[in-house]
């Protein structure tokens, strides 16, 4: 079976958050809520400095403390190793979200969904026809687009990146691009201290 | 690559500690009533107090229940929350607060009470008695601490992932109890038991227990992971939190019930100062590690070219 996962390349990163248009996009994502943020960092001392973009995203971790923590099961892997919530048990209890070390769930509060888009609690027919996914009270996260990886198709965030930063595909193939990438380039797992086997990588 | 110094960034986009905002005030106070509930039933049982013991699981199933629920986004499906006592100790939490609340209210009406003797006390109504008893201490001991586990067992925030945790959570609600025994029951905490000091004693001795693991707590932070340094500098070296650190937590909830207990014969007024005072600083404590509680900035390497 496959297990998906995820490659940042941070040197071709250019903070340019296409990437988190088209995740806000696709998953009709509520005002102040992403799936995917680009942090920035600033390194050096003028005029020998500059500015690195990171992409941050769930990462799936194989090991996931939001899963093990999940008192009422709603957090669960896939076979093809991602993670999902499933809004028809999550209690809301918040457990997941204070577990997860990267810091990339997000509690959907009922506001979000009154207040719409654009503040003033007129809901727009995009809106309308996204906020059926969601469950106000209940916890969120990155599926990596789980409806388009089972139609074979890779997630919004990596066919919108310019740059080719993203790049996803199975890790378990020896010949996937981010297997490749992550052998070649010596990929580094995000916090590997905290020892939840990530299946996202980044490499420089 | 290099490790380096991160600053506290909140909610903007570039990389640093971040503030847990999930775990809010309805949970600390949800965290504080069930551990301070259990401790104020654990004395009663001890002490022989019936009041103490009506109090104590009143707390816990009501106060704590509610805090819990207010901060549930979905309480109507709180019930899904014992699903899994496998992996979760929210699960275990869950369910031992439903067993904790139902042998300590069969403890009260049998040996409380006294309906065990009403009813005969035979063989079998004594034997439900005493695993009323005992099964309610124990419930009771095991919901003083698993408030402390629910907090420890998070990795992500390095300030609670101490074994530290349960110990203070199991501390507090001992010396709530007993605080609190002081005015519910006066009599009986003055009388002890066969085993137990008077409450009295026993409330100086867990002040100056509860205070060091406080303080060890804060010295393990220090030598420990970079967040959890940060979360340590919050409490008592910068900040907003640093004054009621010391004002609340250190100076009204350890050094003046000290000082109360130590120096001034007991009497109804010291006795409810002295409650007073270590609740409001249990409460703060409580309140303080969810405030301070960092997450490490997502990635710990950090470009140099």
């Amino acid at each position: 079976m496959a297990r998906m996962g995820m490659v940042f390349d941070i040197r071709r990163c250019i903070g340019c958050n296409a990437c988190v248009v088209a995740c806000k996009q696709e998953n009709s994502l509520p005002d102040g809520v992403f799936f995917t943020r680009t942090l920035s960092e600033e390194y050096g001392v003028y005029p020998n400095s500059g500015r690195v973009y990171i992409p941050t995203l769930c990462n799936h971790c194989e090991d996931a403390p939001c899963e093990k923590v999940c008192p009422s099961g709603a957090t669960y892997t896939r076979a093809d190793g991602i993670v999902m919530v499933d809004n028809d048990k999550c209690i809301g209890c918040n457990s997941c979200a204070v577990a997860c070390p990267y810091d990339q769930r997000t509690v959907l509060s009922q506001e979000l969904f009154d207040k719409g888009l654009f503040g003033e609690g007129e809901i727009t027919p995009f809106e309308q026809q996204g906020y059926t996914r969601f469950t106000p009270g209940t916890v969120t996260k990155c599926d990596f687009c789980s409806e388009r990886v089972d139609s074979g198709l890779d997630p919004a965030c990596v066919v919108t990146c310019p740059t080719d930063a993203r790049i996803f595909g199975d890790l378990d193939d020896p010949e996937s691009k981010p297997s490749k990438l992550i052998r070649e380039k010596g990929g580094r797992p995000p916090m590997p201290e905290k020892n939840t086997k990530p299946k996202v990588y980044y490499v420089t | 690559m290099a490790s380096r110094d991160f600053p506290i960034v909140g909610d903007s986009l570039v990389l640093g500690y971040r503030f847990q905002r999930y775990w809010d005030d309805a949970m600390a106070r949800a965290f504080f009533f069930g551990e301070l509930g259990a401790g104020l039933f654990l004395v009663g049982a001890l002490y022989g107090s019936v009041i103490c013991m009506i109090f104590g699981v009143g707390i816990t199933a009501i106060l704590k229940t509610y805090f819990h629920l207010s901060h549930m986004g979905v309480p109507a499906r709180s019930w899904r929350a014992i699903t899994r006592p496998d992996r979760s100790w929210i699960s275990r939490g869950a369910i031992s607060i439903v067993l904790f609340t139902g042998a300590a209210l069969l403890h009260i009406l049998l040996n409380g009470f006294g309906l065990a003797e009403t009813l005969g006390g035979g063989g079998l109504v004594s034997g439900i008695a005493w695993l009323a008893k005992v099964g309610a201490m124990l419930l009771a001991l095991f919901v003083m601490v698993y408030h402390g586990f629910a907090i420890a067992d998070s990795t992500s925030i390095s300030f609670w992932n101490t074994g530290l945790m349960p110990v203070s959570s199991l501390a507090y609600s001992a010396l709530g109890g007993l605080v609190l025994s002081l005015n519910l029951d006066p009599a009986a905490a003055a009388k002890g038991s066969g085993y137990l000091p008077p409450a009295h004693n026993a409330s100086l001795l867990m002040v100056v227990v509860a205070a060091i693991i406080v303080l060890a707590m804060l010295q393990g932070a220090n030598r420990g992971a970079p967040g959890a340094r940060k979360s340590q500098r919050l409490l008592t070296r910068e900040g907003p939190y640093v004054r009621w650190f010391y004002g609340l937590v250190l100076g009204v909830g350890f050094v003046v019930p000290f000082l109360l207990l130590a120096l001034l014969p007991a009497s109804f007024f010291v006795n409810f100062l002295t409650a007073v005072a270590v609740l409001a600083g249990y409460y703060a404590f409580r309140v303080l590690v969810f405030k301070v509680g960092l997450y490490d900035p997502i990635i710990s390497f950090a470009p140099e070219s």
